[in-house]
């Protein structure tokens, strides 16, 4: 279920998930429980945009690599898209840009 | 960095992290751009955004680890439970900034936090690896209470850049 901090879309050739504004301790329950829908669909390709997200933290970061995870799990691809300020510098620490191709 | 203190006690719970979040984050401008301190007004005259303004890499740096030692009080010490309360007291100096923060929760062996294995994309375990990246100290004494000690000083070129502009 979509929240203030994030939207699914469904497109002809990809899923789209948009996060917005703070995705942390707080927030990232809810999008996780939707990745299990999302992977459960067996998608191809999964875009996320991160061009709005304000803030992330480390449980942030664990629900973005679940997702990635999950599809890459389904044989999907997922492509990380807008990470900019401090979610940008939080995957760098953690070495996760190169694998979201920041 | 001796300098008056901010304190703030807040319950030890996810639902008041914002609370505490939002007053570490003033607390770093007041040290990364000491000149915008008019009272919550940019230096332009704007009123700040509604958020908390990270975009001094100094700023941005501190709230990470702080927000990542707050979880870990409300996950780990207080297991998620009412009831508890966080202190934090909160050094303004010049250079730098420090904050310390006591808990009544679990005490835990810091030393025997292991390093995560970034390359296994894992998908916990990193908040205090954060912590510990993004500050120049990080001290946690077991308690009770524990003690959190975190230190982080403005690098000499932010500072200039800080009071030039």
């Amino acid at each position: 279920m979509p929240t203030e901090f994030f939207d699914i879309e469904r497109t002809s050739d990809a899923t789209r998930v948009i996060v917005r504004g703070t995705l942390d301790v707080n927030s990232a329950p809810a999008l996780s429980e939707s990745i299990d829908g999302i992977v459960a669909e067996r998608p191809t390709k999964v875009v996320v945009d991160l061009s709005g997200l304000d803030i992330i933290d480390s449980s942030g970061v664990a629900v973005l690599v679940k997702l990635y995870k999950g599809v890459r799990g389904v044989g999907g691809t997922v492509v990380v898209q807008g990470a900019r300020d401090q979610p940008l510098a939080i995957f760098k620490l953690l070495r996760m840009d190169k694998v979201f191709a920041l | 960095m001796g300098a008056p203190s901010i304190r703030l006690t807040v319950p030890g719970t996810l639902r008041h992290r914002a609370i505490a979040v939002r007053v570490v984050a003033e607390a770093c401008r007041l040290v990364s751009r000491p000149q915008d301190a008019d009272g919550g007004r940019s230096e332009n005259g704007a009123h700040l955004a509604p958020g908390y303004d990270l975009s001094h890499p100094f700023d941005a740096a501190f709230v990470s680890a702080f927000a990542e030692i707050f979880n870990n009080i409300a996950i780990h010490a207080y297991q998620r439970r009412d009831g508890g309360t966080i202190e934090m007291a909160i050094s303004i100096a010049g250079d730098g900034l420090i904050v310390e923060i006591r808990d009544q929760g679990q005490p835990f062996d810091i030393d025997a936090v292991p390093m995560p294995e970034l390359d296994s994309l894992p998908e916990g375990g990193m908040g205090i690896h954060i912590a510990r990246a993004l500050l120049d100290e990080v001290i946690y004494e077991p308690g009770p209470p524990n003690l959190w000690r975190l230190v982080k000083r403005l690098e000499p070129e932010a500072r200039q850049a800080s009071t030039a502009s």
